[in-house]
């Protein structure tokens, strides 16, 4: 047994011949020639250029789980004791690659094919058509836009989420009750929102709401004119989901040092000066995060158009999410959505990334 | 039939325990009777026989009920099958499990038969939201695990024109008698480059629904009914300002649904263009057959748009209608009491009288698709001064088809195409087309209006409900959906720029449908012109 080197996390100290460790390599670079051999002679089989292959990609992916299973198997075989060590997390990342990053690809090469479902020729790249067509695409330009309106809201449904969160954490009557009263909206489905609501209290004809607007002299029509459609949607989104905020803020609020809201008080700060000196500031992280992941949220949209106003009238509620769920559902039409898909991953992950970036001071607690 | 129409009839007869009586009476002696006796009018008597099963007014059909109607339907299998020759052979049928019939009923209907031929067949239940999807992936990624598929006709473009079905044998033919079909459901629907492949279980079409206390003498309008577009778009702007009788709110006159639905929407602006664009001379109304050129902006079809547009500029409409689609014309506006005049498939005309929800039920009237008094020339480029009709046939109804998986084993294949005649049998198609199934009648032998009768049916009812239908099946001029893969995605994108045009953001009825015809040449270019050119011909019969 060795002396030197790690010894607190090492079991057993192996030695490993040579031979063994060829072996080792020699099956993950067995397998992994086997795997790649067999994809490329299944498209060249695709692409007509081989007679040579099978009906199906199944061999393939058999090959695949050959070459994982082979490479975990290498670990141990080539490096004992430490090479259970990472065994532990090697099947997972492979996982990982399995089902996030492989996807991935395949969707980007399909984003630059031509695949309708519809066609009889199945997808055929089809280089940058996709693209010209969005970018000429005003169905597109206008979904983004309304994107925009739709993310600002975000910033009145903190406002609103923070005031709740202050009341519930204030000593009122019932206050469990309230708390959870506030939560239900949360646990309800959009769907189910947007039928509840959007589609019967909201109906023109029957719906109570619109009798009640009735009542008072104006003639109901919560969909009719695209302003007022869109802050509709807006207003049932953030129904359901500034409970999601609250919750978190109220978290946020329950964590906060007392003695330091109390030293304010002694300081003999108003209510208002505590909250502008001294809570806004210490809770600045928690509210970043919550304005975050409820963007995050928000650019997900989808549910509640589609269901509510499909969009309309005339794409005014349109998110880019319910439009490549038209262009997929009705049409069919893989190869475009999924370029969509993927141009609107590409612009979150550029757009969260410059919002942490920027709001990255203010995540860190004020010493 | 459909599940609400037989309520309707089932609680509007009240058939009372004597009338229930005597059809437990008439079976009692028909199962007393010798067998020759019985055999002596074999084919009309099955007829009548299975219409007492359950009765109308005993209750919706169960499974067992089913099963009793498909053993006394197996008379026309057993005179090509014999007993037990298909043992050992398995099939798999994907349909649908709506309101649980589709497929709830065909394995009631095959359970006899799969006893007798010796067959076993697999199921595949899909919910309606599910099917498209399911059947595209399966066509497009070459995974069909079906033998046996109930399907809509605008899916056989994506499925005969890919050569993906089995073509109908010619004793499958008779054994379902196609010459009893309704004109329309004849070649070239079920067909495919002169090949027959469609066992027809159903028919489909949209009818005229209009309040009988806004029209005729002494009614909210005066007016008689009105027969063409034109009328209707004249009466709907006279009733601006008016009173409903029903429900004191304010009248309103056609129902345009002005939101999508899925594709599903562009049907209803097909009923307007259909009287003006469909032209007795040419099969063809959506898309000229030699280029695949959109006839959707030519004047006929820029005439439709720019009618719904009049009335969007007239306030014609109800508030909102903005944001109304089919659904919502139908059930929420014209069977609650809102508006006077739509169109829509058999549904409304049963939900009418059945619907909890219906206030309509005794001013309802029905017809066919208004006329207009010009129709467009396409071929020549020029208006005709002639009244034209063109009934709308929107989906054109079920139909069960096998699947190219059976070709190879003629033992599966005849199996498979056995199954899918004894469900559109002409007998069993009686039944169906009577009791709770989710199919319309289809045959003209479904007409008999007597045998209904018989069954205990409230003749006038059914006549004048279904004699809409009828007229319209069989209409000459009848404007029949092209069957080209695809066609939904073109309806869909049609509704996306209908959805604009409406909302004012084109500037006139042609600019909205130079952007549907742009559109639509983009999917067509994408889909691949070619083929689509020769699928459309194809099933045009041209």
């Amino acid at each position: 047994m060795s002396t030197e080197g790690d010894l607190l996390h090492t079991v057993t100290a192996d030695d490993i011949s040579d031979r063994r460790r060829a072996t080792g390599r020699a099956l993950v670079w067995g397998s992994a020639a086997l795997f790649f051999g067999l994809a490329l002679m299944q498209f060249a089989h695709d692409t007509d250029r081989t007679t040579l292959g099978f009906d199906t990609w199944r061999p393939v992916l058999f090959a695949y789980l050959l070459w994982a299973t082979a490479l975990c198997a290498a670990q141990v075989i080539v490096n004992g004791e430490k090479g259970k060590r990472t065994l532990f997390v090697l099947p997972a990342a492979l996982f990982v690659i399995s089902l996030v990053v492989f996807p991935l690809l395949f969707a980007l090469y399909i984003s630059f094919t031509d695949w309708n479902l519809a066609s009889l020729n199945g997808p055929q790249p089809n280089g940058w058509d996709n693209m010209r067509q969005m970018w000429s695409d005003a169905f597109y330009w206008n979904a983004l836009k309304n994107m925009v309106y739709y993310v600002l809201a975000v910033t009145v449904e903190y406002v609103i989420a923070f005031g709740l969160a202050l009341l519930l954490n204030a000593q009122i009557r019932a206050r469990k009750f309230f708390r959870v009263v506030f939560l239900l909206p949360l646990m309800l489905s959009p769907v189910a929102v947007s039928w509840m609501v959007g589609k019967s209290m909201l109906e023109v004809r029957f719906g109570p709401v619109s009798r009640i607007v009735r009542e008072m002299g104006f003639e109901p029509s919560f969909f009719g004119t695209p302003e007022i459609a869109r802050f509709m949607i807006m207003a049932m989104d953030a129904w359901t989901f500034i409970p999601f905020m609250m919750i978190m803020l109220l978290a946020g609020l329950q964590a906060l040092p007392r003695e330091v809201i109390e030293a304010s008080k002694v300081d003999g700060a108003t209510g208002w000066q505590s909250f502008k000196e001294v809570i806004f500031p210490l809770m600045l992280p928690v509210s970043v995060t919550a304005i975050v992941i409820r963007i995050i949220f928000k650019l997900k949209l989808a549910d509640i158009i589609i269901n509510v106003t499909s969009g309309g009238p005339g794409g005014a509620t349109d998110s880019v999410t319910s439009f490549i769920f038209r262009e997929y559902r009705d049409r069919s039409n893989v190869g475009y959505g999924t370029l969509l898909a993927m141009v609107y991953l590409v612009l979150i992950v550029i757009f969260i990334t410059l919002l942490l970036k920027l709001v990255s001071r203010f995540m860190e607690r004020p010493a | 039939m459909k599940v609400d129409l037989y309520n309707y009839i089932r609680a509007a007869q009240k058939m009372n325990r004597r009338q229930m009586l005597k059809g437990t009476a008439a079976m009692g002696a028909v199962a007393m009777m010798p067998k020759g006796a019985a055999h002596a009018d074999g084919h009309a008597s099955v007829r009548a026989e299975i219409l007492k099963i359950p009765g109308v007014g005993a209750g919706s059909p169960t499974d067992s009920d089913w099963q009793k109607v498909g053993e006394m339907c197996l008379g026309a299998t057993k005179e090509n099958v014999t007993e037990g020759e298909f043992a050992g052979v398995e099939l798999t049928f994907m349909g649908l499990n709506n309101q649980n019939l589709h497929n709830f009923l065909f394995r009631g209907f095959l359970k006899p038969w799969e006893a007798y031929t010796g067959a076993k067949i697999n199921w595949i239940d899909l919910a309606q939201a599910d099917y498209n999807a399911r059947l595209q992936q399966s066509i497009a990624t070459g995974t069909v695990d079906f033998d046996i598929v109930e399907m809509g006709a605008p899916f056989e473009g994506d499925v005969l024109g890919r050569g993906m079905a089995s073509e109908m044998p010619d004793w499958v033919k008779e054994q379902i008698d196609m010459d009893d079909y309704v004109d329309y459901l004849k070649a070239p629907v079920g067909t495919w480059d002169g090949k027959t492949y469609r066992v027809s279980i159903d028919g489909d079409c949209h009818t005229f629904a209009y309040r009988k206390d806004y029209f005729g003498e002494g009614s909210l309008t005066g007016r008689d009914v009105p027969t063409t577009w034109q009328e209707i778009n004249e009466v709907s702007k006279e009733l601006v300002g008016k009173e409903d009788p029903l429900t004191g709110l304010p009248a309103h006159g056609y129902l345009d649904p002005l939101k999508g639905w899925g594709g599903f929407g562009f049907y209803f602006l097909e009923n307007r263009a259909s009287a003006y664009a469909k032209h007795p001379n040419s099969p063809a109304w959506l898309f000229d057959p030699e280029t695949m050129k959109p006839m959707v902006n030519n004047p006929a079809w820029v005439q439709a748009i720019q009618d719904v547009m009049d009335l969007i500029e007239a306030g014609a409409y109800p508030a909102d209608q903005i944001n109304a689609d089919p659904g919502t014309t139908a059930f929420q506006q014209f069977l609650a009491g809102t508006g006077s005049m739509l169109m829509w498939w058999g549904d409304v005309g049963s939900s009418a009288r059945t619907s909890d929800t219906s206030v309509v039920g005794d001013v309802v009237g029905f017809g066919i698709n208004p006329a207009s008094d010009r129709v467009y020339n396409a071929k020549d480029g020029v208006w005709e001064e002639t009244l034209n009709e063109a009934p709308n046939m929107a989906y054109i109804g079920w139909g069960v088809y096998v699947m190219a998986t059976v070709e190879g084993d003629e033992k599966k294949k005849k199996a498979a195409w056995s199954a899918a005649a004894h469900l559109g049998g002409k007998d069993l198609s009686l039944w169906a087309s009577a009791y709770p199934s989710g199919f319309q009648p289809y045959r003209q032998s479904h007409f008999q209006f007597e045998e209904w009768e018989e069954a205990g049916y409230d003749r006038a009812f059914v006549e004048d409900y279904l004699g809409s239908n009828a007229d319209s099946y069989n209409h000459p001029n009848a404007a029949i959906e092209p069957r080209i893969p695809g066609i939904f995605q073109y309806y869909s994108v049609a509704e996306d720029e209908l959805a604009k045009g409406y909302a004012g953001q084109y500037g006139s009825a042609q600019e909205t449908a130079d952007a549907i015809a742009a559109a639509w040449e983009k999917i067509t270019d994408q889909i691949g012109r070619d083929s689509q050119i020769a699928l459309y011909k194809a099933s045009l019969g041209l």
